[in-house]
């Protein structure tokens, strides 16, 4: 077994001192293992969705504790979850998944205070936070306050509410998880209530524009351009509103599978490409030692190589926030 | 191999200049998975390329080395479609 492994990993006598996994006929072999393996587990995450596919760690009660554990270490007040604010991240999620886009505002006009508002919940100031492809709480947090515009919305003393939802489905033609977070206040936190004077209207607050690149830096005063909220005729909404309820929603939102594929992909190619540099740093080591001349390609292009794919895996799959 | 490493000072950097401007690329095109695999393809292509040129280069380029960089080029690109399609179900 032990020589078994020599002869993969280490230059020695039984593989002419070249590792055999970087033998051509190796390398061949690994190559159609990968891509083998792509379209068998890709067939198999739509054959056996309950057994393997996207999934996460990421729990309500998970995003809440850490939000407001933010709020706390800046010295701001806990936001209390409202079952209406969850009411509308969760007909943003699956609007999302229906309408298949990733932004704030649907590619039909809706936005995030339409939801709210179709909710019940009459707000004095709103926000929406969304985050996708993330496995964890942690790190969906983590993103949002390295944020300056997210982390604005989480640390805002104008609300004293949030609703969050946490979906899985099919978007722009990959299974995901989307992360929703709504904030909003129905009457004027004490914080805020120096400027109670100035008007009541309501004030919403995006993490980030609809193109996604420029932050918001002040609350948007959308009640002095109500043509944002009032862009949506009631009828359309409310027929938007009973689309998002139908089957082809619910029937793109998944339960949980047993494996996720995500990371099984991600660490799998991770320890792959990690060998090869391994086995590639200890031929350069074992050539150098024994002062070995042979005709094969640069060790060291291959390894920067691989180092810049560990990179691109790592970016690949982490989440993204608007 | 410090020796080697300063006779192709020129190469590597010229290499790593590549290699990060692919990653910086991938970066601003975030969110777009198909754009994304496409410069990671390309990234890939150029390397064999530069791969065979820099030993044509040094004169000591031979059909086992072009096959090499090309194996490890294609090795590059299955494993990211690998995590892509069968990470992501695309």
């Amino acid at each position: 077994m032990i020589r078994f492994f020599l002869n993969l990993f280490i230059p020695h006598h039984t593989n002419n001192y070249r590792a055999k996994l970087l033998h051509h006929e190796s390398l061949l072999l690994v190559i159609l293992i990968f891509f083998f393996g792509a379209f068998t587990l890709n067939y198999a995450s739509k054959a056996f969705p309950s057994v393997l596919g996207i999934s996460s760690d990421i729990t309500v009660s998970d995003l809440l504790n850490l939000t407001n554990q933010k709020r706390a270490e800046n010295g701001l007040p806990p936001l209390s979850i409202d079952q209406r604010l969850s009411n509308a991240a969760s007909g943003k999620a699956q609007n999302m998944f229906a309408e298949n886009y990733w932004a704030h505002i649907s590619p039909g006009g809706i936005t995030p205070w339409s939801f709210i508002r179709s909710a019940g919940y009459s707000y004095v100031y709103a926000g929406e936070n969304l985050a996708k492809g993330f496995t964890n709480s942690q790190d969906v947090i983590n993103a949002w306050m390295a944020s300056p515009s997210h982390r604005k919305n989480v640390l805002s003393n104008s609300y004293n509410n949030v609703g969050f939802s946490v979906q899985t489905g099919r978007l722009s033609g990959e299974d995901t998880v989307l992360v929703v977070e709504m904030f909003g206040s129905v009457s004027e936190p004490q914080a805020t209530a120096a400027i109670s004077g100035e008007d009541k209207k309501p004030v919403e607050m995006a993490a980030i524009s609809q193109q996604g690149k420029q932050p918001v830096q002040e609350p948007e005063k959308q009640a002095s351009n109500p043509a944002l909220l009032t862009q949506i005729p009631a009828q359309n909404l409310n027929k938007n509103t009973s689309t998002i309820k139908g089957n082809s929603v619910m029937g793109s939102v998944k339960t949980p599978p047993v494996i996720n594929s995500g990371m099984l992909t991600k660490n799998l190619a991770l320890i792959v490409i990690s060998s090869f540099i391994f086995i590639l740093t200890m031929d350069l080591i074992f050539v150098k030692r024994k002062r070995i001349v042979r005709a094969v390609g640069h060790n060291v292009d291959h390894i920067l190589f691989f180092s810049l794919m560990i990179l691109l895996i790592i970016i690949f799959t982490r989440g993204i926030i608007i | 191999m410090y020796k080697k490493i300063q006779n192709h000072l020129g190469y590597y950097i010229s290499l790593i200049v590549m290699l990060a401007l692919s990653l910086l690329l991938v970066i601003l095109a975030s969110g777009n998975k198909d754009l994304q695999m496409t410069i990671f393809i390309l990234t890939a292509i150029f390397y064999v390329i530069w791969g065979i040129l820099h030993h044509l280069l040094n004169h000591d380029l031979t059909s086992k080395i072009v096959i090499e960089y090309v194996l490890i080029g294609a090795l590059g690109i299955s494993t990211i479609f690998f995590v892509f399609m069968g990470g992501k179900g695309i």
